[in-house]
């Protein structure tokens, strides 16, 4: 059988899961292996819930936000954006794979971008394998 | 080398003038612990406490850990060598303390050792500075001529390891942890109440000192100290177990001061970085 990733995006309110919204009335197809959650904006993001999605058996983290200067709130995604950043850094310092984790600028009206984006981080995902090193290991997660 | 004595020396006379004059009801100092090579943090309370301060080569502790320890002493007086003055400073622009509110007795220091391998403290460890950045009282004189090495120096080795090499040795390293949270406890940023790893709803990590979790409660804390850490190298000098947290938190500090042009606690009028935004940063720092 072939290597299915689970891909967990975080997509904020107004823009990028609007987008996502727009990819499926206009019925573009992508890959189902990215599992959405909303939250109302980019900078609503814990750094830490890149960490434990990882532990928790995520092949992969797409983030999605506002263009920068499109933000519902101004100024969310800009601070976002730095967070992030030292994210990526951290992982990759870590030796974890920091194309694992990817943030991308999705507007409302982006569905076709939202799409692609989707299509290419799986295939992505799909080259680099399962995701070891942070996860945690089920008997353990048990005790 | 500083005259270790004679900083002694001034940081009593001043601090007997501090406590004699009233003002400042608490000095935060070092006395004597067990021994000479054991030093402790000590807040002096009256003019008869002062006798007990000393200052020697192995007073690492940075002091700023005890600022918010005396929220109702009106002024505080500290004793601060060049890593404790730039914790003070982000302390100051994270709120947490008023700059009128404290006097620093400012302590140009080089020739500060580890009391444990007794090796000299260095930018191997710390970020290499030896005059106070902020200071209202010099105790000796300014440091200079000395080599400047870059703190970043040192991460060269690892930064040049491939992915899996660094995996293996972070995981280790981190693997060895006994979660006593010596680290946090030393750190003079770590000043949340409560720490995101005591909170049960929700349970960010496991509390048992396993690989897991371990690896959740150190990810998160270099995160959060990130634009924040002044490499002092204090969470590795009390860790009991010897990991070398002080070389992650200077990687994240040199991507910091990369991205964002800004090193902490060097300038009281300057914000941490990750509170903090230009619009005009790149989107590249993401890639």
């Amino acid at each position: 059988m072939s290597f299915e990733p689970k891909i967990l995006g975080i997509a904020c309110n107004w823009c990028t899961y609007t987008g996502a919204d727009l990819a499926g009335t206009t019925r573009l197809h992508y890959p189902q292996n990215l599992r959405v959650v909303r939250v109302m904006c980019s900078s609503r993001i814990n750094p830490s819930f890149i960490f434990r999605a990882f532990q928790l058996g995520a092949d992969g983290v797409l983030v999605g936000g506002c263009h920068p200067g499109d933000c519902h709130y101004n100024t969310g995604n800009l601070y976002a954006r730095r967070r992030l950043a030292v994210t990526k850094k951290i992982l990759e310092f870590a030796g974890l794979e920091p194309e694992r984790f990817r943030v991308e600028w999705i507007s409302a009206s982006e569905g076709n971008k939202f799409a692609q984006v989707v299509t290419e981080f799986t295939a992505q995902i799909k080259e680099l394998g399962p995701q070891q090193k942070l996860k945690i290991d089920e008997l353990l997660e048990k005790i | 080398m500083t005259d270790f004595k004679q900083i002694e020396n001034n940081l009593k006379k001043e601090a007997k003038k501090l406590l004699e004059s009233a003002e400042v009801p608490v000095v935060l100092a070092y006395a004597r612990g067990y021994d000479d090579k054991h030093p402790m943090p000590f807040a002096a309370k009256s003019v008869a406490d002062v006798e007990k301060i000393v200052f020697n080569e192995y007073c690492n502790f940075n002091m700023a850990r005890y600022i918010m320890r005396f929220p109702d002493a009106a002024k505080i007086a500290i004793a601060a060598k060049a890593a404790d003055s730039r914790a003070l400073v982000v302390l100051i622009q994270e709120e947490k303390v008023r700059r009128e509110d404290l006097v620093i007795l400012g302590i140009p220091a080089s020739g500060m050792k580890d009391p444990k391998t007794d090796q000299l403290i260095d930018s191997r460890t710390t970020g290499g500075l030896y005059n106070p950045v902020e200071y209202d009282i010099l105790l000796g004189e300014e440091i200079r001529g000395q080599k400047i090495a870059s703190p970043y120096a040192v991460l060269a080795d690892y930064e040049a390891m491939d992915k899996e090499a660094r995996w293996a040795f972070w995981k280790g390293q981190l693997d060895k942890c006994i979660r006593c949270y010596a680290c946090r406890k030393a750190c003079p940023m770590c000043y949340c109440d409560p720490c995101f790893i005591d909170q049960n709803k929700p349970r960010w990590a496991d509390k048992a000192p396993q690989s897991p979790g371990n690896m959740m409660y150190h990810l998160t804390r270099f995160h959060h100290l990130a634009g924040r850490c002044i490499d002092c190298g204090e969470c590795s000098r009390a860790c009991p177990v010897g990991i070398p947290l002080y070389l992650f938190h200077k990687k994240v500090a040199k991507e910091c001061e990369e991205m964002f042009g800004q090193a902490a606690g060097m300038n009281l009028e300057d914000k941490p970085v990750l509170v903090d935004f230009r619009v005009e940063d790149s989107d590249q720092i993401l890639r």
